[in-house]
């Protein structure tokens, strides 16, 4: 379907702004919403690439405090994906448990 | 391997020769490899699957119960729930599986030490310390691979258990048949671990190191009179342990063939020896060992190794069961003395910086009175079924206790409305093991029907030590100076008030303390079934005089060493042959 490409391969750049960059508490809700959402989602961070819909790879990236990172997504949900996890991060993982 | 001997502490007497199976509890030197068949890689898969799935609900579960304000704690489980719903952790380690014919523990612990090894890599501290979250959480997943019938395979015969710590829950899950005497690294003279082996009589000892080292499968002697493990013992050792265990035997047989006599002095001062329990099997043991009754029933169990909460109908059916079983004898039923040390699950994580000094018992109680007012409904129910009495424990003051005597007429008031039978006149007690409740005795005596002394928690908060720290457990005396005055000062204000005072620590199978106690004019004691026999006898061979006396000399010394020798040399002299299967509290 034209639309399914249409959202495929969604790249974002964005700003990490929490205190302690990308640890447990955000990574876990960051997995959490990303298993929401069909399509594949990968963080990019220092030219290493890990899936988002795990805590495990999530931590390992070690996205430190300031550090700027890319959210691609592929797949149907790809954009509502990426602006949902674009939220997130902006909202400094606040509002969801 | 030449001969070695390991020491710690005794904590429950006899001889067990056997050979050893280290329990691993979560601890990362120790798992065992296991070479797998390729037609077993199915079946293990399928282990370490629902083995994860298990840790999961176990941690969802927690997770609904962690109250609102707690949000870091509520974000740590959550974090640890995505930790176990990682597909990747589950497959890496199901891959070891299929790869390595391993069994799953190993697996698991391949994938940890690989995921361990990709964090070390990490620069940022704080993320980098994350690792401790997922070797918890692949702790959790071990901990129900240890609970699934696999590790059982390794149980066919019976065995000498070691392992670094025994919980009561652990005990629970352990298959208690096929263990002939247990050792641990941790614990004191008093810990739980003691009891749990005295009541199922067999030896045990605490507080030893170098357990780990030890091989599974290695041939050992375990002296639970001396506390000493034997690894790999010589012809001598072996034939003079041979004829201790057989001695042994001999002896418990030919003690428990007068225990249905009555523990009487022989110038015919009777007291009342009932039992501890704290399972239901053990009910058998108190009518075997002549048990007047029990004493102290903690109801502790029905709560623990579960998710949810026991249903009053499964606790009253529990006391009836009981209840009627040891009908005419009187059964104590004490409430919920959960928390600290035992505390339940089912309240999320509690993390106190003093949990002996915490929330726990009849203040967990009062925190959930829903809980609580379940548990007295079944109580209640069965008292008009057998012969029952309800104790309170961790009273501290007058006004604490009247709040709870408020709550429980309450619960009576509701019964009576809804037209549900109960005994009104029901003798209600409290323990007395608070130096708070010690000094204030004589108020609390006009409130309750009876007083039952702990002496383990009484000695514990009096000293201010921890009985399961080895480093302190030195200074548990039980006849420090204050400890005898303390209890001497409750028997005495609750004759004044007209009510029965018992002593139910583990200074009450301890055949040293006995005279002391029994000069004091104590009503009752109890303790656990199996150290029944062997008291009352020696009880049946004492004259309430010298109990008397040797009370007033010890009360006169100021020297818990000089105490200590005082009440030995007695002992000594009087019944010399009660003493060589005995550990005691008292130092040496």
């Amino acid at each position: 379907m034209v639309n399914t490409v249409d959202q495929s391969n969604l790249e974002i750049k964005i700003h990490l702004d929490n205190e302690y960059g990308l640890h447990a508490r955000p990574a876990a809700v960051l997995a959490k919403e990303a298993q929401k959402f069909s399509s594949e989602i990968q963080l990019c961070f220092d030219g290493r690439e890990v899936d988002a819909k795990s805590i495990l790879d999530i931590l390992t990236l070690a996205v430190p405090h300031g550090g700027s990172l890319s959210i691609r997504a592929s797949g149907a949900d790809a954009r509502e994906a990426v602006k949902h996890i674009k939220k997130l991060i902006n909202g400094r993982f606040e509002g969801n448990k | 391997m030449a001969e070695q001997i390991l020491r710690g502490i005794p904590v429950s007497s006899g001889v067990a020769i056997g050979k050893t199976y280290f329990l691993n509890r979560g601890s990362n030197t120790s798992i065992v490899r296991m070479d797998i068949d390729p037609q077993d890689v199915a079946e293990e898969k399928n282990r370490l699957h629902s083995a994860f799935t298990s840790a999961l609900v176990e941690l969802e579960k927690i997770s609904e119960k962690i109250p609102g304000e707690l949000k870091e704690q509520a974000a740590i489980i959550d974090s640890h729930i995505m930790l176990l719903k990682d597909k990747k952790f589950q497959s890496a380690s199901k891959k070891y599986i299929q790869d390595k014919l391993i069994n799953a523990e190993w697996a698991l612990e391949k994938a940890v030490s690989d995921i361990e090894k990709a964090f070390s890599k990490i620069e940022d501290e704080y993320i980098r310390e994350r690792i401790h979250d997922v070797r918890l959480v692949a702790d959790r997943v071990k901990k129900q691979l240890y609970g699934k019938p696999s590790d059982i395979k390794s149980f066919k015969q019976r065995m000498i258990l070691l392992a670094s710590d025994l919980s009561p829950a652990d005990t629970i899950e352990l298959q208690l048949d096929k263990i002939m005497a247990f050792a641990t690294t941790s614990g004191g003279k008093t810990s739980h671990a003691g009891i749990i082996a005295r009541s199922l009589q067999i030896p045990a000892i605490v507080g030893i190191e170098g357990l780990a080292e030890i091989q599974d499968g290695q041939f050992v002697i375990l002296d639970g009179f001396n506390g000493k493990i034997i690894v790999d013992p010589g012809e001598e050792q072996l034939a003079h342990y041979t004829e201790l265990k057989y001695q042994f035997e001999n002896y418990q047989s030919q003690v428990n063939r007068n225990c249905y006599l009555p523990a009487e002095t022989i110038d015919g001062y009777k007291v009342k020896v009932s039992a501890n329990i704290e399972l239901f099997e053990e009910v058998a043991a108190v009518i075997d060992n002549g048990g007047e009754g029990v004493g102290l029933y903690r109801t502790e169990y029905s709560y623990l190794n579960r998710d949810d909460l026991p249903t009053e109908e499964e606790l009253f059916e529990e006391y009836r069961d009981l209840s009627s079983i040891i009908y005419p004898e009187k059964i104590i039923i004490r409430t919920l003395d959960l928390g600290a040390d035992k505390i339940a699950t089912q309240f999320g994580p509690t993390r106190e910086a003093n949990p002996a000094l915490g929330l726990r018992a009849i203040r967990f109680c009062r925190k959930h009175p829903e809980l609580f007012k379940t548990q007295l409904r079944a109580i209640l129910r069965a008292s008009v079924l057998g012969n029952i009495s309800i104790m309170f424990p961790m009273i501290s003051g007058l006004q604490e206790l009247l709040e709870v005597k408020k709550l429980y007429y309450q619960v009576r008031g509701e019964l009576k409305s809804q037209g549900v039978n109960f005994d009104p006149f029901m003798p209600m007690g409290i323990m007395i093991e608070l130096p708070s409740a010690v000094l204030i005795s004589d108020m609390l005596a006009r409130e309750v029907d009876f007083f039952s002394i702990g002496t383990n928690d009484l000695i514990q908060y009096s000293l201010g030590i921890d009985r399961t720290n080895k480093h302190v457990s030195y200074l548990y005396q039980p006849l420090h100076p204050a400890i005898l005055r303390s209890i001497k000062y409750v028997v005495d204000a609750g004759h004044e008030a007209g009510i029965e005072v018992s002593l139910c620590g583990e200074v009450a199978s301890d055949p040293y303390c006995i005279p002391i106690l029994m000069g004091m004019q104590i009503d009752s004691i109890s303790l656990n079934p199996q150290a029944i026999p062997g008291i009352k006898r020696i009880i049946r061979q004492a004259t309430m005089d010298e109990c008397k006396n040797l009370l007033k000399r010890v009360l006169e010394s100021d020297d818990v060493q000089e105490s200590n020798r005082l009440v030995k040399e007695m002992i000594f002299t009087r019944f010399p042959e009660e003493l060589m299967f005995y550990t005691s509290l008292i130092e040496d």
